[in-house]
């Protein structure tokens, strides 16, 4: 059987010949470990596609999550110097902008003055919003440019050619038969993104029907993503939905905020396309699995456990028996990045002892493996999965 | 008549309702009312009110950071006839999110809830050095430290200033929180504290410096 296969009847809530196996990774750990150059993971496409199949063959995972966009494909152009010191390589860009990679974290965009510059709530008019890409490289904008182009980007022809090509160079260079997954962000982390977060909070209770304007927007800009990336052959599509969780907002926040827009998403893929749909949200999302179902989704990732989060996995499995698989919830942080041998290994035991009877599991971190997680850590999970995760 | 309007400008910061929590306080200047008064018994008492609602998840971070700027928007005009003793309150901490790190939101919301509890708060925003926290705590005479981490990468960091702080024999408390702390963690890196979340750290601080 291979990866592809075993992952896809995972998704479908059956039993395959055994659990698959697919954490997401954080950018740092691929900074760290594949040995590829950070710039040239996050500038290219080629680069950034043998990182995940580097990484993935290494821990032996079933699947790969594509979670960044294509490339300007001449974004050397607009580099002044690169500078690189050793806890960080910095970018200085002809416009007078900088990039800051550090050698173990996100990259981040930064104007002349070093700040990161977010538009006001005021400055937003919801017709012109379409799809907020957090991981441009020049970061987000409004009205939406892309990179460093000038053009504001129309609802016609709004994604450029290249953002397809991180997927594309993943797919054609599965040589393994994994399972390639994609990503959109729900619309609400786009807003949350685009006006950064404590603005876009208070923008619920000052304005709540201009933010339900802004998500229909990006409501609409995340599905034709969405089925595009169908198009290109993935074989799975993630919503990144990381501010969904009561960490942030009250039950009643969701059913207003995000379940109707998610639902949208996930009922037109249903309708347009046979690619399964499944949602990520970290932290405290025990108290609304419920609500997620609602949305329709296929699936569940990260689920976090506690102290991380609030979902305790064996309530979960009840919830969701038959209607969501579960991708997760293995702590990343006190289990993979902090716990010694036996703790990974009776942790990881467990997990499946709950999550496997029956189907529709896969063996998951809850949130990504941090970026210093010791590697032999993860390559613990793949030998334990082929003796205890059989069916 | 004050005891009512002490309560309407209570009620007004816990609604969020940043107009009318201001236009209170300026009737209660107005009338002459004993600035350390309106604090205490509006703007503190609201915000008290709102941290246990947080705590007990009866509201969400929207909802604090409405009564928050509420607070603050009274605050700044009330302050400039408050004395130095009125705003010290029950010491000053010093707080924020450590070097390399760059998200802010968790530990604004603790830095407005101490704030609101009656402490000083100095706030030195995010990607901060030890060095930074250091000269804050002697500039300022910080009775205690906040230290804030949302990364893996970056949690490590508060115990180089732990360290730092523990060599120049500093006589400052630390407390530290984020998403990937936990107790267990901010006992091996000699932290004084850990807070799990804002109503927790003001907890936390008040236990702390008795």
């Amino acid at each position: 059987m291979t990866s592809k296969e075993r992952v896809k009847i995972a998704m479908e809530l059956g039993t395959a010949d055994r659990v698959p196996l697919m954490c997401q990774l954080s950018l740092g750990h691929y900074f760290l470990h594949s040995g590829i150059d950070p710039v040239e993971i996050w500038f290219t496409s080629d680069g950034f596609s043998e990182a995940l199949h580097t990484m993935a063959e290494r821990y032996k995972f079933d699947g790969i999550l594509v979670n960044l966009p294509g490339r300007e494909r001449d974004y050397t152009s607009q580099i002044k110097k690169i500078e690189r010191g050793e806890e960080e390589i910095r970018i200085n860009w002809r416009n007078g902008h900088y990039t800051v990679l550090p050698r173990d974290d996100n990259p981040h965009y930064y104007n002349a003055s070093g700040d990161r510059s977010f538009p006001q709530f005021e400055e937003i008019d919801p017709e012109k919003l379409f799809y907020v890409e957090p991981w441009d490289i020049t970061e987000v904008s409004h009205p939406y440019t892309w990179g460093f182009s000038e053009q504001v980007a129309q609802r016609d022809g709004f994604f450029p050619e290249y953002h397809l090509d991180n997927i594309k160079d993943t797919i054609r260079k599965n040589k393994n038969n994994l399972s390639i997954h994609s990503e959109v962000f729900s619309p609400w982390s786009q807003f949350l993104e685009l006006l950064n977060y404590e603005s876009a909070l208070i923008a619920i209770l000052d304005d709540p029907g201009k933010v339900r304007a802004c998500l229909e927007r990006l409501t609409e800009g995340t599905i034709e993503l969405a089925k595009s990336q169908a198009e290109c052959g993935v074989d799975a599509i993630l919503i990144s939905s990381a501010f969904a969780g009561a960490g942030l907002i009250s039950r009643e926040n969701y059913i207003d905020f995000v379940l109707p827009y998610e639902k949208r998403i996930i009922d037109s893929l249903h309708q347009s396309t046979d690619v399964p749909v499944y949602t990520h949200t970290c932290g405290s999302i025990g108290d609304r699995l419920d609500l997620m179902l609602e949305t329709g989704t296929d699936g569940i990732d990260t689920l976090d456990p506690p102290p991380l989060g609030t979902v305790e996995l064996p309530e979960a499995k009840e919830t969701l028996r038959n209607r969501a698989f579960i991708k997760g919830n293995i702590d990343p942080v006190n289990t993979l990045l902090m716990g010694n041998r036996e703790q990974i290994i009776k942790d990881i035991k467990w997990r499946l002892e709950i999550g496997k009877p029956g189907g529709g599991y896969i063996l998951s971190s809850a949130c990504s493996i941090a970026p210093g997680t010791p590697t032999e850590n993860i390559e613990l999970l793949s030998s334990i999965i082929e003796t205890e995760g059989k069916y | 008549m004050s005891g009512t309007i002490y309560q309407a400008l209570a009620d007004a910061v816990i609604e969020g309702n940043q107009g009318k929590a201001v236009e209170c306080t300026a009737d209660l200047l107005k009338d002459g009312t004993d600035p350390k008064m309106i604090l205490d018994n509006g703007l503190l008492k609201g915000m008290e009110v709102v941290g246990i609602k947080f705590r007990d998840n009866l509201i969400f971070v929207p909802q604090v950071l409405i009564s928050a700027r509420a607070f603050k928007s009274s605050l700044s005009i009330l302050e400039p006839f408050l004395s130095k003793s009125d705003t010290e309150g029950m010491g000053t901490v010093v707080i924020g999110t450590v070097k390399g790190d760059i998200h802010d939101i968790g530990k604004n919301i603790v830095a407005m809830m101490l704030k609101s509890s009656g402490f000083r708060v100095v706030d030195l925003g995010i990607d901060v050095k030890a060095e930074k926290f250091i000269d804050a705590i002697k500039n300022e005479k910080a009775v205690i430290l906040g230290m804030s981490a949302l990364l893996t990468t970056t949690m490590g960091y508060m115990k180089a200033v732990i360290d730092k702080i523990k060599n120049e024999n500093l006589s400052v408390k630390t407390i530290v929180g984020g998403a990937p702390i936990s107790n267990s963690f901010a006992e091996q890196i000699g932290a004084d504290g850990y807070a799990k979340n804002a109503s927790d750290a003001v907890e936390l601080s008040k236990r702390i410096i008795k």
